[in-house]
This record gives structure tokens, C-alpha cells and sequence, in this order.
């Protein structure tokens, strides 16, 4: 079965339950370039809590990854 | 090869456009001239309120929709909070198209060129590698607005015009029109949201506006689906009727057929259906509005045309937009009343017998448009005559025009109108 993928003309990511742990996971996958990063329930819960200017903040493309 | 018939040289003191626009005949270059047209997106299209799109299109935070306003591609957004915005679709970087899907959901867009990323309210949120910038928000940029966007009853319209009379100014008694429509409605609310069919269309603009309150024509163009349908429609535009063209003035008309409607006293006769067959969507009406529903299901929705693109038709609704002199594009869509899942199922499979890709309405009446564009290309004669009515027109208990159902009465208040935004001053 193929995993849910959460998409739009900007990005495309695949969303899975990754149980190899000792307690269950977001897998995500960047399907555009492979990349995958694990969050876990803590993790979430803080992205839920986190204030939208920050998330604003995080999609400037030189914030992390096009930083140069 | 499009040719332009030019009239005599402007008297002195008279200008361009009253010499093109007579009482009873326009002149054929007003549908030709390319010069014209630049002259309507200038002084119409890029300044009055045009219909753009309706607020249900987006109904979540962060929906967008490409839509088109002119000759203008815009994204209309819903952000984070609920407010609809009207984004030209073009990045503030080297100019290319942003988003190139017709929908999604995105609190942000990024360009596919160098990355440039914007809310989807327009702001700049960023662009990668800051340095050669001088660093993070350094840049006054973002992505073009159309200045002045309102909502009426979900209807949204848009001016690229800075300063201008509101839309409830523009709308003026038009507004009854669209309150007509959304009255069908058990909870008082109509979506927009069951797509749009697009038709391109080698015509001018002008001769939809003018056609779609043209009582004259539907006798001899639908007669094909009024037959088919055993519609009662058709009877209603002739000279026996006691249906009325309005000039509703600002260039908005409206063929009022609720006259006839009324003698019938039959509910949903509009509608070409009976209350027994939507039983549901009647009680519904009757727990809503009470004694009044009656009313509203004998009279049926409004037939009215919006200037200079909104066209409410019954039961279906089309955005029109200009291309170029010799084009145009119908967008038509099934209108959905909230709380009454019965009729819009019909409603639906209706818009798709007149206005599908093999409806029967629509490419009756976009085959007279076509050959309406080659026609008026020929040199002789040179006017349009749109006098049909002038002798028997009267004012009515509200001040407004009103002509017979086949009258011109609704095209002589567009051009009228379309002659004041043509003549004003920048």
C-alpha cells in the first residue's frame, strides 16, 4: 500500500506511521528530493502549539535550507 | 483578417464615443477595434467592479483558486483568518507566473524560478540566499494586489481601481437581483462551487452583455431545447407577454419574467418542476420563510445581467471576461442553494444539458456570437440597430426603463452606461 501523500504545486510529502520504534512516529518524506525526517509526538504537539509568525518565519527558503 | 469600419471624423465638440453610440444604433467598430478594446480595459475592465469569483470557491483557510479577471490572471485566496484576497498571479522577481495549478490549499507560494516565497495574502516572505540581497527583508516587494476586492452575498468582485464608487453603489438595484436568488435558498446562502465549464469564445465581449437580456432572440435561437425540454419558457419572450425588460440602471438589466410566473401562480414553474418532486426543499423553504415561501417558489430566480460580466441565469450563473477584441471567455457554473440538496442535483444536471460541453443553451447562443463577430466585420452596413422598443418604453413604480420582453431596452441601458465610463476623464 502506498503511503497518504500531502501535496500541492509547491511541494509534495509522503505521510506514514513509523512504528520501529519504541513508540510511534511521523515519517515524512520530502518527495521531491528524498530527504526524511521523523517528528515524534512531542515534536508534533509542539509544531501544533507553535505561533503562526514563527511557522511563517520557517517558509522563508533562506531560514534553513537556501541559507548560502 | 479583422477589419475596422471607421466612421466619419468626429464633429468638433462631440466626442469619439457619442458618435459611436446613438440612441437607437451602435456602430460596428465598437465590436472590431482593437484600439477600442484597449481603451475598455483601461477605462472598464482595469477600473470598474467585475465579477471575479464567489466566496465558496475557497470555503477553508488557505484555499486558492486561479481566476481571471480581463486580461489578468488572479489567485484568490482565503488566508489564515478568513479574508479573501485577489493576488495577480506574478512574481515580484522577474516576473513569471507563481501558481500554475487551477486550486489548492497553501498559506504560502513559491516560486518556481528562484524560490521567492509569498503569503498567500501577497506579502514576501522570503528568497533564498539573503546575502545577495544584503540580507532577510530587505526587499519592499511582494506580489501585485487587486486594490479594492468586495463581497456581495459571497459574490466576489474586484477593482483594479484604487478609488471608485463602492460595490453597493455599483450593484445598486441589481442587488435586489442577487437577494432574489440567495431568498431560494432555505438558508439563505448560494455556493459556487460545483466548477466551472469554460468556453472560449471568437466574439467580442459586448455581445454576450448585450445578448444575455435580449428577450428577441430566444424563440428563434433555443427553439431546439425548448422543444426538446417541453420548457414553457419560450412563450414567455413574445410580444403577447407580460414579462418586462428593466434597465436597471449602471448597465445592469434584468428580463423580469415574474409577471407571467405570477399569473400562473405555480410553484416551481420556473423551474420546469413541481413542489411533489422536491418535497423536501418546499418544506424546507416553508419552515424557513413561512407564508412568503410561496411567493419566492412562484416567482423563481432572477435573469439579470451585471456589468459589465456577472450573469445570473436562473439557475446558472456565467463570469464572462475579455481576451482580446475578437474574444472572450464564458465561464458557467450550476448555482447550489444551501439546504437544498433536491434542487441541486437538478440544477446541476440542468446547467449541464444548457451549458455543458454539449449543451444545448449555450452553443446556440456562442454560434450567433461567433457569426455576430464575423457578420460585423463586413463593411456594409456599418450600424447595429438597437432601437427595437424605443416607441413603447415606460417607467415603472420603481423609476427604472422597462420595455416589453423582447425589447432592447436592457442593451440601450448598457451602452448608455458603457458610454459614461468610456467618456469620463482619468
Amino acid at each position: 500500500m502506498t503511503d497518504p501523500v500531502v501535496e500541492s504545486e509547491f511541494a509534495s510529502v509522503s505521510v506514514r506511521l513509523d512504528t520501529d520504534g519504541n513508540s510511534v512516529r511521523l515519517r515524512l518524506e520530502d518527495l521531491r528530493t528524498g530527504r526524511v525526517r521523523h517528528l515524534d509526538a512531542l515534536e508534533l504537539e509542539t509544531i501544533i502549539w507553535l505561533d503562526d509568525g514563527r511557522l511563517t518565519q520557517l517558509l522563508d527558503p533562506s531560514h534553513e535550507r537556501w541559507r548560502g | 483578417m479583422t477589419a475596422v469600419v471607421q466612421p466619419a471624423p468626429v464633429a468638433t465638440g462631440q466626442s469619439r464615443y457619442s458618435q459611436l453610440i446613438r440612441p437607437d444604433q451602435v456602430h460596428g467598430s465598437l465590436y472590431t477595434d482593437p484600439t477600442i478594446f484597449a481603451e475598455e480595459l483601461q477605462k472598464i475592465w482595469h477600473k470598474t467592479w467585475v465579477f471575479v469569483g464567489h466566496e465558496s470557491e475557497v470555503p477553508q483557510p488557505n484555499d486558492y483558486v486561479r481566476k481571471q479577471l480581463a486580461t489578468q490572471d488572479v489567485i484568490m485566496t482565503r488566508d489564515r483568518d478568513g479574508e479573501v484576497h485577489l493576488l495577480i498571479n506574478r512574481c515580484a522577481h522577474r516576473g513569471l507566473q507563481v501558481c500554475d495549478d487551477a486550486s489548492g490549499n497553501s498559506s504560502s507560494f513559491r516560486c518556481p524560478y528562484h524560490g521567492w516565497t509569498y503569503r498567500n495574502t501577497g506579502e514576501l516572505l522570503g528568497y533564498p540566499y539573503n546575502k545577495g540581497y544584503g540580507g532577510k527583508n530587505k526587499l519592499e516587494l511582494g506580489m501585485g494586489k487587486v486594490p479594492r476586492v468586495a463581497s456581495y452575498q459571497g459574490f466576489v468582485f474586484g477593482s483594479l481601481a484604487a478609488d471608485g464608487p463602492s460595490l453597493e453603489e455599483h450593484l445598486g438595484a441589481a442587488a435586489g437581483e442577487i437577494d432574489r436568488l440567495v431568498g431560494l435558498s432555505p438558508e439563505g446562502e448560494v455556493s459556487l462551487d460545483a466548477g466551472w465549464l469554460r468556453h472560449r469564445t471568437r466574439s467580442n465581449w459586448k455581445f454576450l452583455a448585450e445578448n444575455e437580456t435580449d428577450g428577441y432572440h430566444p424563440q428563434f435561437v433555443h427553439g431546439s431545447i425548448f422543444g426538446v425540454t417541453g420548457s414553457p419558457i419560450g412563450a414567455l419572450y413574445s410580444d403577447s407577454s407580460t414579462a418586462v425588460t428593466r434597465n436597471l440602471g449602471n448597465g445592469h438589466s434584468e428580463n423580469d419574467l415574474r409577471p407571467e410566473f405570477r399569473n400562473f401562480a405555480e410553484p416551481l414553474r420556473w423551474f420546469g418542476t413541481t413542489p411533489d418532486r422536491v418535497p423536501q426543499y418546499v418544506a424546507a423553504m416553508q419552515e424557513s420563510y413561512g407564508d412568503d415561501a410561496e411567493r419566492r417558489l412562484i416567482e423563481g430566480a432572477p435573469h439579470v445581467m451585471i456589468f459589465p460580466n456577472l450573469f445570473i441565469a436562473e439557475i446558472q450563473v456565467f463570469n464572462i471576461q475579455p481576451v482580446a477584441v475578437g474574444e472572450c471567455v464564458q465561464y458557467a457554473t450550476a448555482v447550489q442553494l444551501a439546504g437544498a440538496p433536491e434542487m441541486n442535483k437538478r440544477m446541476v444536471s440542468q446547467s449541464i444539458g444548457s451549458v455543458g460541453p454539449a449543451g444545448m443553451l449555450l452553443a446556440d447562443d456562442t454560434e450567433m456570437y461567433e457569426r455576430n463577430q464575423r457578420g460585423v466585420q463586413m463593411l456594409d452596413p456599418e450600424w447595429l440597430d438597437v432601437r427595437r422598443g424605443l416607441q413603447r418604453e415606460s417607467i415603472d413604480e420603481n423609476g427604472f426603463t422597462i420595455g416589453a420582453a423582447t425589447d432592447e431596452t436592457g442593451m440601450r441601458g448598457f451602452w448608455q452606461h458603457y458610454r459614461t465610463l468610456m467618456e469620463a476623464e482619468d
